[in-house]
């Protein structure tokens, strides 16, 4: 399952690294992530690490393949 | 829950400042205990302290917000401020999603914060589930005090996802009363049924909006750090942070290092979010090289010790560094006794930068941790990071060195340790991961696989007289005689006793003591064993001495173990007094330590309902019985499905179903026994049964072949062969084998009733009735103190006939003949009630019922069914009715009686 998911603010590139099996750009006052999530429990997983580095989630949306 | 030892850090010395604090001595579980420390900086937001002080009066207070937004120091500060009464405080770790770990942190939290919970409320002995009679318990105590406690449990999100943990506080808070006040801090919602508290204005929200900073309580805080800043730029600064603490933290702390403060402050002007993350990069550059080092590297760890530190970094600037950092307020905060815990996000973000900066070293570190760790005695602490270093050589080693091995088999930690070794990798090699391996497979009841794995560290085993090789050969000892419990084989337990016995001696004593679940483990294992073979003398003596073992929740299950076969042994002996004795002790300490009932062994139960069942008293056997076929053992453990089915076949054939009686035996005795040796008693236990229930079935021939196929081996089931014998007509046959009996002086009271009973029956079929009348008054004495009504309804209407003809012995034998003149009960399954059947209950009634048994009040229920109280109480007037009671237990109770429950 491809995902896209929002984060209010620009994360560092240092950030970044916490997600590896991600992608990421900078917008304007938002980064984007997405790559693939296997499964309900990667994608909770990655809600709990959002939440863990103070990281604001705006959206999280699944993609077409 | 680490086990201290005396030398910290790499040279040996004594550090005083790491003594016992805690209940089992370490210092990491206390600061869980404590309440944090409020720094000098904090600001006291007026608005949230009332809502806490509202909080009190309900039940439920629920602190959510995200990672940094200041929820635990306002709680903390509450406290400190308030002093709201008595206040237990639990910071919740991961692990304690275990609903037994959890628990047993909650009343260490209760004690610990001098709470004087009484013993008899017990105390968790395994990490799953948690019997509901603990939190019964301890619920009632709350409930009936005078004065309520306040129970904070802080980063509750970790437990989050565990619906029995957030089931069981649901539970002790309902039924607490006003007696406890729940305050949850957490990052997301626990899952309790919060709609319902808030519908009935039991609960006091304060979320992420209340939590915020407000312009003007960010003025106060800036000014607090020395910074003081106008209104406008205060403004500005909340809005751009989104009012969260942890930014502003960070903010102050960036801004205290900039030339121009005020600017800075002005300037800065991320998004909110990343805040964090980028102010830390700020932050982090503006302290000297060796401090950013050491926040990095220690990043890995939840606490820190300067030494530990120092071990990290490699230099010996820790402890100036942590208190430099500490009096800036900046990252740690100091946890007492000079541990130090890192901020939660703070620590997760420098862990990302010390995996960009350091590629590759964090293994490193996790090794060098697990290293200090363990000369620091903390060997729990130390292994979650050996193993995160992959260093399972060295997570293995110490465990089988510290005697830890039966902490896979039993007690709180088991979960937690199985789910840790799950993670070795199979080409590690030698004997103490194959002996871990080995314990893991046990406790899973995979023998097959632990056997092997047992064999294959037994080949590797270490010679010398080191107490490292004594303890790895301890451990395999110690696994071999669960083994040889698991095969039945008696020898092979008695000789891995014997090994387990000798290099017990090149240990010292105080390494032994450490662990007393290893030598209770391994005596149950080894009683259980004697007694499979029928060594009741030596099984007596072995599990006497696994009950003396010390107590506490890792030594609970193998002490419930060994007080129910204890009970078994007593009854086997024809001692029924004893072995009720010994069973309600085996149940009171499952009890006590909140054992679950899957996880207890169902034999104690088992001898309750055989002794019920020679009382006559069948309601409460099938109670016990039921209850024993509830546990896990029935699958497992040979002697709980034997007697599971013996049992069940005797109640059957008790209510006069002979021909179902027959069939549940036949039924077991085409299953084949897991055991790989024979016991020669559980074969003279089928056999007696099958004898027993054919003479109930009026088929005496039968029953005598069923002897001349498999002769008897003890007194017992040759007394039951006998008495197949006298009811064939054979009596002379009888005699001559209750004749030629070993005249046995450890024979319990119910043999020798049962000896006289039999004689009873064949002098009196041979035409000596006044010699069987003798006979009979003898038995009576035997069986009168134990009321042993059943033997006596079934030897047959010679009994019957001898006894209601002699007005003065029925009258001397009132407790048996009120039995012998009741009318033979019918067929009916499952019935005992001779009252006829109580107008039928309405579905809504029922409703009502079942809420009524798990003792919700009058309001709860009307809550819990959406109806009004009114209503309710209409409801129960009719259940009352009905089932004519009067009250509610008895209600419940009928209810039960009567299977509508």
């Amino acid at each position: 399952m491809l995902y896209e998911i929002r984060i209010d603010g620009q994360m560092s590139n240092e950030l970044t690294t916490a997600f590896p099996e991600l992608d990421s750009f900078v917008v304007p006052r938002q980064t984007l992530l997405y790559g693939q999530v296997n499964d309900e429990a990667h994608l909770y997983g990655l809600l709990i690490r959002f939440q863990s580095l103070g990281l604001h989630v705006v959206e999280f949306r699944q993609l077409p393949e | 829950m680490g086990v201290m030892s005396h030398s910290v850090g790499g040279e040996g010395h004594r550090d005083p400042s790491m003594t016992a604090v805690a209940p089992n001595g370490d210092p990491v579980l206390a600061a869980r205990l404590t309440v944090p420390a409020v720094p000098g900086t904090f600001v006291r937001r007026q608005r949230l302290v009332e809502q806490l002080i509202e909080g009190a009066r309900t039940p439920l207070t629920l602190v959510n917000g995200p990672a940094g937004a200041g929820k635990t120091l306002l709680v903390a500060d509450w406290i400190a401020a308030c002093e709201p009464g008595d206040v237990a405080w639990l910071t919740v770790e991961p692990e304690d999603s275990a609903p037994g770990v959890f628990w047993a942190y909650v009343l260490h939290a209760f004690r610990h914060h001098g709470i004087a919970l009484p013993e008899s409320i017990g105390s968790p002995a395994r990490p799953g589930e948690v019997d509901h009679s603990l939190l019964a318990r301890l619920a009632a105590w709350l409930n009936g005090r005078d004065s309520r406690v306040v129970l904070v449990l802080d980063e509750f999100d970790r437990v989050a996802g565990c619906a029995e943990v957030a089931d069981g506080l649901q539970f002790v808070l309902r039924h607490a009363g006003a007696g406890l006040r729940l305050v949850v801090i957490s990052r997301t919602e626990p899952l309790l049924p919060l709609y319902r508290y808030r519908a009935a204005g039991e609960l006091v929200d304060i979320r992420a909006d209340d939590l915020a900073f407000r312009a003007e309580e960010t003025a106060a805080l800036v000014d607090r750090h020395g910074l003081p800043l106008s209104a406008e730029a205060a403004r500005v600064l909340t809005e751009r942070t989104g009012g969260w603490a942890a930014g502003l933290r960070l903010c102050t702390l960036a801004a205290q290092r900039a030339g121009d403060p005020e600017s800075f402050l002005k300037e800065f002007e991320p998004g909110h979010s990343t805040v964090a993350d980028f102010l830390l990069g700020e932050v982090l550059r503006a302290h000297p090289a060796e401090t950013q080092d050491l926040l990095l590297r220690t990043s890995i760890l939840e606490e820190t010790h300067p030494d530990l530190a120092n071990a990290l970094t490699g230099r010996d600037d820790a402890e100036p560094i942590l208190e430099e950092l500490q009096r800036a307020n900046a990252f740690v905060e100091p946890i007492g006794h000079s541990w130090y815990r890192l901020h939660p996000l703070f620590a997760e973000i420098l862990r990302v930068h010390l995996g960009v900066r350091h590629p590759g070293l964090e293994p490193e570190l996790h090794r060098t941790a697990a290293r200090w760790l363990i000369r620091a005695g903390l060997l729990d602490e130390a292994l979650p990071h050996a193993a995160d270093a992959g260093d399972w050589e060295l997570a293995a080693a110490e465990f089988i060195d510290r005697l830890a091995i039966g902490r896979l088999l039993t007690g709180l930690a088991a979960e937690r340790l199985d789910g840790l070794f799950a993670r070795m990798a199979p080409e590690v090699s030698g004997p103490a991961p194959d002996l871990v391996r080995a314990a893991r497979e046990l406790a899973h009841h995979d023998v097959d696989r632990g056997v092997a794995y047992l064999r294959r560290a037994e080949e590797n085993l270490p010679g010398g007289d080191g107490g490292d090789a004594a303890a790895v050969r301890l451990s395999c000892a110690v696994l071999r005689v669960l083994a040889a419990r698991v095969a039945g084989s008696a020898d092979m337990a008695e000789s891995a006793a014997r090994a387990v016995a000798q290099e017990e001696r090149s240990l010292p004593a105080d390494r032994l003591e450490q662990s007393p679940e290893l030598t209770a483990l391994m005596l149950t294992d080894l009683g259980s064993a004697q007694l499979w073979a029928g060594r009741f003398d030596a099984a007596r003596s072995t599990l006497s001495d696994a009950v003396r073992a010390a107590q506490g929740p890792a030594t609970a299950l193998p002490r419930h173990e060994a007080l129910s076969r204890l009970a078994l042994i007593d009854f086997l002996d024809g001692r029924p007094g004893r072995a009720e004795s010994h069973a309600r002790d085996a149940i009171a300490e499952a009890e006590h330590s909140g054992l679950p009932v899957s996880d207890r062994t169902g034999v104690a139960q088992l001898v309750l309902a055989a002794v019920a069942i020679d009382r006559d008293d069948l309601t409460a056997a099938r109670d016990h019985l039921d209850r024993a076929a509830a546990t896990s053992a029935a699958s497992r453990d040979p002697i709980v499905a034997v007697e599971l089915a013996i049992l069940r076949s005797r109640l059957l054939s008790a209510r006069g179903d002979s021909r179902a009686a027959l069939r549940a035996l036949d039924d077991m005795a085409r299953r084949p026994l897991v055991s790989a040796e024979p016991s020669p008693w559980v074969s003279d236990r089928i056999a007696m049964a099958m004898a027993a229930a054919l003479l109930a079935d009026g088929d005496p021939r039968a029953a005598v072949k069923v002897f001349e196929e498999q002769p008897a081996h003890g007194p017992e089931s040759l007394v039951a062969e006998a008495r197949a014998r006298a009811a064939a007509g054979e009596s002379e046959e009888a005699l001559r084998i209750l004749d030629a009996l070993p005249d046995h002086s450890s024979r319990g009271p119910v043999i020798d009733m049962w000896v006289l009973l039999t004689r009873a029956q064949a002098v009196d079929a041979l035409g000596d009735s006044a010699a069987a009348e003798s006979l009979l008054l003898k038995a009576l004495a035997a069986a009168r103190p134990h009321h042993l009504r059943r033997p006596f309804l079934e030897a047959g209407p010679w009994v019957r006939r001898l006894l209601l003809h002699r007005p003065v012995l029925a009258r001397e034998h009132a407790w048996l003949t009120g039995a012998l003149s009741r009318p033979p009960l019918d067929a009916r399954p499952w019935e005992d009630s001779p009252s006829p059947r109580p107008e039928p209950l309405s579905a809504r009634e029922r409703d009502v019922l079942e809420r009524l048994a798990q003792l919700m009040s009058t309001e709860e229920i009307a809550a819990d069914l959406h109806l009004s109280v009114n209503t309710v109480k209409t409801h129960l007037k009719s259940i009352y009715r009905k089932l004519a009671a009067t009250r509610r237990g008895e209600a419940v109770r009928r209810a039960r009686e009567l299977g509508l429950l």
